[in-house]
């Protein structure tokens, strides 16, 4: 089934990109997704899901053939790394329009390991960090 | 049989002295069997404060972790070591073993190896306790009142862990692991320590902001020889890295609201492990 593409950057690029984004603390590690492939979908968040161990946003992808929109989900590591980089529960909203980039489940199944979140109308974008490896004193 | 005959006993003496008069004889009749934990006096918490100051919030140098894996493997016995070489086959080709799974607590000493979470330390009188984040029971109770380990502790992802302070380096002793119990060196890459594993760690600040865990593992069932390894914690202060709440099994389940309008949690679809959408395969 075609998709809507935005781009598909190179090994180096995503291997970049993933730097940013390291398997989260529990659950598993994050080596199911294709390191070296990297997707950009648009679509519509259904569900920012801010729990443990992973986040996982839900969005409503359209297919630009015109079908049903289709669920995808993608997983980042967790709501107490997260708030360290700078997110909050609240920095994306049911119904924002948004653009993901992801590596895609070797699988093909409808999933992917979050690189970035940008909201579209805002041009905001959120990036999984575990933040500078650092003391932070003040 | 005999328990319960004990048990008897010991009421009934408990309960002869006490109609004597005499409680404090029957406490310290009581306290051979059954010791207790003393009520801590001023002085007990006065002298926390003599303690190094490990307040704040340590999170993991997980560089440090990922340098250590490729230079200080742990000596695996031949048995494990195959298996340690097929899973990091497994990890290259995409299929990652779940190590951390079912939202069983990461366990001693994963724990303290590979997560990437923050912790906290808290000193009380008699104990230390490490709170972690992310797995729901990340909790290790640390006795440093002196007790010995029971004869026959029930076994635990943490373990029964008795401590001392050695100046200012927290001397802590680990046994009663459950077989299960994973030593990992990455979330998909470790084996079941299948039994009598034993740790030994000295936790110490390498410079004020710098918490360092020297462990000694020693693990008949899967290593050659005790293993030694270090690992690296940086304090932070930012209220932003306060611990958060991680109860694993919420991350199985999303918000919905059921047929009566309440807030309830509905199973996320999984597939090999991970969250997918409801159109895949």
């Amino acid at each position: 089934m075609k998709r809507e593409w935005l781009n598909q950057a190179s090994a180096i690029v995503a291997a970049a990109l993933l730097g940013g984004a390291l398997p989260a603390s529990a659950h598993h590690s994050f080596a199911m997704y294709e390191p070296t492939k990297t997707l950009t979908f648009k679509g519509t968040v259904k569900t920012f899901q801010w729990t443990n161990p992973h986040v996982i946003l839900w969005v409503l992808v359209q297919p630009d053939d015109g079908g049903a929109a289709q669920e995808w989900s993608f997983e980042t590591t967790s709501p107490g790394v997260l708030t360290r980089a700078g997110w909050t529960r609240q920095s994306i909203k049911v119904g924002d329009r948004v653009s993901v980039t992801f590596s895609p489940l070797r699988d093909g199944s409808h999933g992917g390991g979050l690189n970035s979140v940008t909201l579209l109308d805002t041009g905001q974008k959120f990036v999984p960090s575990f933040g500078k490896e650092q003391p932070e004193l003040k | 049989m005999s328990t319960r005959t004990t048990r008897t006993t010991r009421t009934a003496l408990i309960a002869a002295m006490a109609a004597m008069g005499s409680l404090a004889a029957a406490a310290s009749a009581a306290d051979q069997k059954d010791p207790i934990n003393p009520t801590p006096t001023a002085q007990d918490w006065q002298a926390l404060a003599k303690l190094p100051d490990w307040s704040g919030v340590w999170t993991p140098v997980i560089s440090d972790q990922v340098a250590q894996e490729k230079t200080n493997a742990p000596p695996w016995n031949p048995r494990a070591a195959r298996q340690i070489a097929h899973m990091y086959a497994e990890e290259d080709a995409g299929r990652p073993f779940p190590i951390i799974d079912h939202c069983f607590p990461t366990g001693m000493p994963s724990w303290m190896l590979i997560t990437h979470n923050a912790f906290e330390i808290l000193f009380t009188p008699g104990r230390v306790t490490i709170l972690g984040e992310g797995d729901g029971n990340r909790l290790r109770r640390i006795y440093t009142d002196g007790r010995p380990h029971p004869p026959d502790p029930d076994p635990s992802f943490h373990g029964h862990s008795i401590g001392h302070w050695d100046a200012d380096t927290l001397v802590v002793d680990t046994v009663a692991l459950l077989p299960q119990a994973y030593l990992a060196v990455n979330e998909a890459v470790g084996v079941p320590n299948n039994g009598d594993m034993h740790i030994v760690e000295r936790l110490h600040l390498l410079n004020p902001d710098t918490l360092a865990d020297d462990l000694e593992i020693t693990a008949n069932k899967i290593l050659a020889k005790p293993w030694r390894t270090t690992r690296k914690y940086y304090r932070q202060r930012a209220q932003k890295y306060d611990i958060a709440e991680g109860v694993c099994a919420q991350g199985s389940f999303t918000e919905a609201v059921d047929k009566d309008g309440n807030a309830i949690f509905a199973p996320v679809k999984f597939h090999n492990g991970v969250p997918v959408g409801s159109e895949s395969k």
